[in-house]
């Protein structure tokens, strides 16, 4: 008798931890997650549409959300080839310094993004150690769109490189010497045979640096100079509408800011699945 | 049956034969050495694959037989020794630029490929045109008999399918020489039996020569023209599939090739003394005298009623079953080779070497032997444990250390 009823004791208990458990897990995240991403929905649309739309288009607005599109374009361009040439070079050769190099490629993501930004300043600035050789040219790269692009290029640095390395090490090298035997060069053997192979991780990391790259703003900030119509991205524009005290020009960037990381999101989670098939 | 026949007596003869170069010779493979680290994957391998032929590499894994396949591919590069394509020394060339075709042991198929666009690869590699590509493509897919699933990809397909397209992809660009690597070992026993069939028939048709690797001596006697048994780096023997079985040189061949028994010996001129009372003939002075191996196959051992004698050229006397038991197609029967002897110089003879699978002999008296017995003798003929029986051989070889 004693033991069916601590039986049942634990029958109880285990059929309350799981709404416990749960609850715990979706309170936690309301206040935390939710409720801040929600508001940004509720507030902008708290005015009605129109309003949100004439917030939207406000050239100013358009444009930083356009410098913000083209520059994260840029960097993620660079990295995505910049990481399919690493990932190769690591994954298929040894030499001394290999295990270091994946490190320091490694490294960008764990620099706070102002102390990146920082660093930027200091090599290119006017006194920097290169800008100061650029200080009686043309040539600016501080407080420029190229600035804005080094910046995003240095704090996504190793995403789509940590994505393409895993993919490669785990391609079976029997595609390769099947490649080599019927007759492939190396070039062939890549373009034709690892390259498509490494698609899905490809498309993984560039999702991803994107999605770093286009809310990026501790180092923007720094390199910018936040010139609104030249070098304001968009989430330096909300930064600067909301501390004009325009809450519904720095909302209406906000929300289309959230849809589109949202959007990126989804795809990182298709292109996942497929990976894993 | 001219008994010299049955006894291998010039065990340095054919290998000598083979370092001799065969610029005839589709693949001829001349002292290859490979070292990884301080381990030799392969010591002095000599082999030839002639014309139009098959060989079969056999062997445990670690071998070295599909280390021996990436030498001849050219994805491995050997210490020491050459091969010769059609008599062409492939040394200097790049794995790409040696024109082999290899069907790997997961046929690596191009996943983003489909099946038309796998076998046109080597094709597309070598700039044919997309007409005359297509045109090959679609008669290698005929041969195959896949023409219906040329638009497929690799994982829509079985893995017997996957390796017909693997052959047709290597054939497309006619190599000189097919390369398998352990190419039947993942696909089910159905599948495999009657794949094996159908590629043999299909290499026999269009004459490619080719080199298997495998450890199933079952595929080894099936695919081979002739059969090399690998064993640690080293090559034991190279003959037909005959040869091999029936003759064989070295002791693991005869027991890696199937059940043998195998005895300890000794040779004089003119016959070969398993005890006093068993003297098996053999041609004179074929043999040097000493310590040998006497080896004969369970099928080989014939079984009569005590008071006759076994109709076979060997009789080995008297024996006792000591266990018997029936698989459905034959029947095994051990026996416990008996007489006043009590095969002293068997144990004489195992004194005298050191290696490990003699057979064991019970503490009571002498060697147990196995034979194998068709169903039909079984019957006619029933036998059980404690039975006196009549002992004698068709066929044994012979091997000196």
């Amino acid at each position: 008798m004693a033991r069916k009823k601590d039986l049942q004791a634990v029958a109880r208990r285990t059929d309350l931890a799981r709404p416990i458990g749960v609850g715990v897990v979706v309170t936690a995240m309301l206040p935390l997650v939710i409720l801040p991403l929600a508001s940004i929905f509720i507030f902008g649309l708290s005015k009605g549409p129109v309003h949100f739309w004439e917030a939207l288009v406000n050239p100013a607005a358009l444009f930083s959300l356009k410098l913000s599109i083209m520059t994260s374009s840029v960097a993620t361009a660079c990295n995505v080839v910049f990481g399919i040439i690493a990932a190769y070079v690591l994954s298929k050769y040894e030499f001394p310094g290999d295990s270091s190099l994946t490190i320091i490629i490694s490294l960008p993501t764990a620099i706070p993004t102002a102390v990146a930004g920082f660093a930027l300043l200091l090599l290119w600035g006017r006194s920097g150690l290169l800008g100061q050789f650029l200080e009686h040219t043309d040539i600016q790269v501080m407080f420029t769109t190229s600035a804005i692009i080094l910046a995003n290029i240095f704090v996504t640095f190793p995403l789509a490189f940590g994505v393409i390395k895993p993919a490669l090490d785990n391609l079976d090298t029997s595609y390769e010497d099947a490649a080599e035997t019927i007759g492939a060069t190396r070039w062939q053997t890549f373009r034709y045979v690892v390259l498509p192979s490494l698609r899905g991780a490809i498309i993984t990391g560039a999702l991803l640096t994107f999605a770093r790259s286009i809310g990026e703003f501790g180092s923007t900030i720094m390199v910018s100079g936040n010139l609104a119509m030249k070098t304001q991205t968009a989430p330096l524009y909300i930064y600067t509408k909301f501390n004009e005290g325009d809450i519904e020009g720095a909302n209406a960037i906000a929300a289309v800011l959230a849809i589109i990381s949202f959007a990126i999101f989804s795809m990182i989670i298709v292109f996942r699945k497929r990976l894993g098939r | 049956m001219a008994r010299q026949t049955m006894v291998s007596i010039f065990p340095e003869m054919k290998a000598f034969a083979d370092h001799t170069p065969d610029l005839e010779a589709a693949l001829t493979v001349r002292n290859l050495t490979k070292s990884f680290g301080a381990e030799r994957v392969l010591d002095d391998v000599s082999f030839t694959v002639a014309e139009g032929e098959s060989l079969v590499l056999l062997g445990h894994s670690g071998s070295g037989k599909s280390t021996t396949l990436r030498l001849i591919a050219g994805l491995e590069h050997p210490d020491g020794g050459e091969i010769f394509l059609h008599g062409r020394s492939v040394e200097r060339l790049r794995a790409r630029d040696r024109n082999v075709g290899v069907i790997f042991q997961n046929y690596a198929l191009f996943p983003r490929m489909t099946v038309a666009e796998n076998i046109g690869f080597g094709l597309r590699i070598r700039g044919v045109k997309s007409h005359k590509r297509a045109e090959i493509t679609d008669r290698m897919l005929v041969l195959i008999g896949l023409a219906e699933h040329r638009d497929k990809y690799p994982w829509q397909i079985s893995g017997g399918q996957q390796q017909r397209v693997a052959i047709a992809r290597a054939l497309a660009y006619e190599p000189d020489v097919l390369l398998f690597d352990e190419s039947f070992s993942a696909l089910d026993p159905q599948t495999r039996v009657g794949l094996r069939r159908d590629i043999r028939a299909l290499l026999r048709r269009l004459r490619v020569p080719a080199l298997f690797i495998t450890h199933d001596q079952e595929e080894a006697m099936e695919l081979g023209d002739h059969i090399a048994i690998l064993n640690r780096g080293r090559l034991e023997q190279t003959g037909t599939p005959d040869q091999v079985y029936n003759e064989p040189k070295t002791e693991f061949v005869a027991t890696f090739l199937g059940a043998a028994n195998v005895v300890a010996a000794i040779a004089h001129t003119g016959a070969i003394e398993l005890d006093p009372e068993r003297l098996l003939p053999i041609r004179y002075n074929s043999v040097n005298p000493g310590p040998v191996k006497v080896v004969f196959r369970p099928e080989d051992v014939v079984l009569s009623t005590p008071a006759s004698t076994p109709e076979t050229p060997y009789p080995l006397g008297r024996g006792e079953i000591v266990d018997v038991s029936f698989t459905g197609a034959s029947e095994a029967v051990m026996v416990r080779l008996t007489g006043k002897g009590e095969l002293s110089s068997i144990s004489e003879a195992r004194s005298q070497f050191q290696t490990g699978s003699l057979q064991r002999s019970s503490a009571r008296s002498g060697i147990v032997i196995k034979a194998l017995r068709t169903k039909w003798d079984a019957r006619h003929f029933g036998l059980h444990p404690g039975d006196a029986v009549s002992v004698g051989l068709r066929h044994f070889s012979v091997l000196v250390d």
